[in-house]
């Protein structure tokens, strides 16, 4: 298959919803482009085998052990607490005593027993629930957000680097594309850009509706123009705002309830356009302001484990 | 900049995840609760016009993400707060427990002038779950808890049932204003003081 062919037809148009299912698995390097539906096949059936063999470890964790083993006690408790508020207005998810939302739980929870150091954070779930919406099927589910866990997971680590990375990328894009709203910034102590947090953290899962984001997510999910097309995303729709953030003089919180409220607001198409305009514009020199290893880039593997974690972790 | 009568009150509110922060805030300011609040990522804040002893305020109710690996942004969202209320379930040991942690690291992060007598109120919240028989905090444990800290004003509230939420508040603006400085008060055309240092009350309790 030709991967780039592919990936610009996806970035151009989106992928029809009933073809989502087998495309976003490409998109999430769960399968390789190479390889063969008999590849494919077997590689499923493996991994169906080695999700349950995971999910077993904690599935087997008796009442009497889990009042011994608080870290899972309290990781459980987290994702518990957090499922069952993730996207319950879609009708997958919605009411009672919905079978989905455990699903949910079940993936999330084997997934911190998976990757043990990095286990689980806020936000995780807001990406699982339209993978699994999408997958129908826990395993497939699982080892999709897996292989997104991979790139995203310095979203999530502790020390937050990852989001230090991008953040500090967007600034530097920002300076670059737009040296007068980056002064503004600057003058106003807003540059941390704490005010994107959520945009970056999530991949502006709660500015959109659950439809646009799939479209969005697969679009990212690309790398056609750049692994970094989300920080492009912001940059635009800070560049379609500037007028208004300079001319009432936003400072920092008025900058962040302004953009908290964007949510639902801002036009998908407009946005994707503006940020491949902006792309091209910055060439070379947008990648260069983006430091290597930065999410959703690979992280770079050091000796001590990917996602160094101090002791109380949760 | 010329001093005067300070209009905005900075609130913080903290805690472990899902003890109901965002909850209290819209049981507040909009008189509403929903049971399908998504979990906060990064802050976001409600303002809600507010009088007290004749003075009009805007009261700015800052709502964090409860997960301790999102701690390291409380640096840009704590700054200026002119109070902290600590929130814990009192259905949940955990979240009680964690409360000497929230509070200091809001003290370290915030960095207020006079921490000793920055103003703190504690909520024991959900005390509406299951007519009360899954509490696992009694009043007497955090009321001790509060005395502990120089006693620190303590309420029992439902941001589902709205019980104890408006009380709680009026005593959160009265802490706030608490560390006022006494020339801010009655001489508002007078220099202020250089790096906007404020907190030098006594303290006290509601």
């Amino acid at each position: 298959m030709d991967s780039k062919a592919l990936r610009k037809k996806i970035f151009y148009g989106g992928v029809d919803h009933v073809l989502r299912k087998e495309v976003w698995k490409f998109l999430l390097s769960y399968h390789e482009y190479d390889s063969t539906q008999a590849e494919r096949e077997y590689l499923a059936a493996m991994k169906r085998e080695e999700y349950e063999a995971i999910k077993s470890q904690w599935k087997s964790i008796s009442t009497t052990q889990a009042k011994r083993f608080t870290k899972f006690r309290e990781r459980k408790g987290l994702i518990d607490k957090d499922v069952v508020r993730t996207d319950r207005s879609v009708p997958y998810y919605e009411g009672d005593d919905n079978p989905n939302v455990i699903v949910l739980r079940d993936i999330l929870v084997t997934y911190s027993f998976y990757n043990f150091d990095l286990g689980y954070c806020q936000g995780m779930s807001d990406f699982l629930a339209p993978i699994l919406y999408v997958m129908e099927d826990e395993s497939e589910a699982f080892w999709c957000f897996a292989s997104l866990m991979e790139r995203l997971g310095g979203n999530f680590n502790r020390d937050q680097n990852g989001m230090h990375a991008q953040l500090l990328g967007l600034s530097k894009l920002v300076e670059l594309l737009d040296p007068s709203l980056h002064n503004y910034f600057r003058q106003n102590d807003c540059l941390n850009y704490f005010f994107c947090f959520r945009w970056v953290l999530i991949q502006f899962k709660r500015e959109f509706s659950f439809d646009q984001i799939m479209l969005l997510w697969e679009v990212l999910w690309t790398h056609y123009f750049s692994e970094h097309f989300h920080l492009y995303l912001c940059v635009g729709i800070l560049k379609r705002y500037r007028l208004r953030i300079i001319g009432e003089g936003m400072d920092f919180d008025t900058l962040l309830k302004f953009i908290n409220e964007l949510s639902g607001q801002i036009n998908i198409d407009r946005a994707i356009q503006d940020a491949e305009a902006l792309c091209t514009i910055a060439g070379e020199a947008g990648a260069d302001c983006i430091p290597p290893g930065t999410p959703p880039s690979m992280p770079i593997e050091t000796d001590g484990g990917l996602y160094l974690q101090e002791d109380d972790v949760l | 900049m010329a001093s005067r009568r300070r209009t905005l009150l900075k609130v913080i509110i903290l805690g472990d995840s899902g003890v109901g922060k965002t909850s209290l805030m819209n049981q507040y300011v909009n008189k509403k609760f929903s049971n399908q609040y998504k979990a906060t990522i990064g802050a976001d804040f409600l303002t809600k016009e507010v009088q007290f002893e004749d003075r009009l305020f805007t009261l700015q109710i800052w709502d964090t993400a409860g997960q301790e690996r999102f701690q390291s942004l409380g640096v840009a969202f704590y700054r200026g707060a002119d109070c902290c209320v600590l929130v814990y379930d009192v259905n949940s040991m955990k979240s009680f427990d964690n409360l000497n942690n929230w509070r200091e690291e809001f003290l370290i992060q915030a960095s207020p002038s006079d921490p000793d007598n920055f103003p703190f109120v504690l909520l024991g919240n959900k005390v509406d779950v299951d007519g009360g028989n899954s509490r696992v905090v009694s009043e007497k444990k955090a009321k001790a808890w509060c005395a502990s800290k120089g006693n620190i004003p303590y309420f029992e509230t439902s941001a589902k049932d709205g019980i104890n939420v408006e009380e709680a508040f009026q005593c959160i603006v009265k802490n706030a204003l608490k560390n006022e400085p006494e020339e801010e008060l009655y001489m508002p055309d007078t220099v202020d003081v250089v790096g906007g240092n404020r907190g030098q009350g006594s303290s006290g309790c509601c």
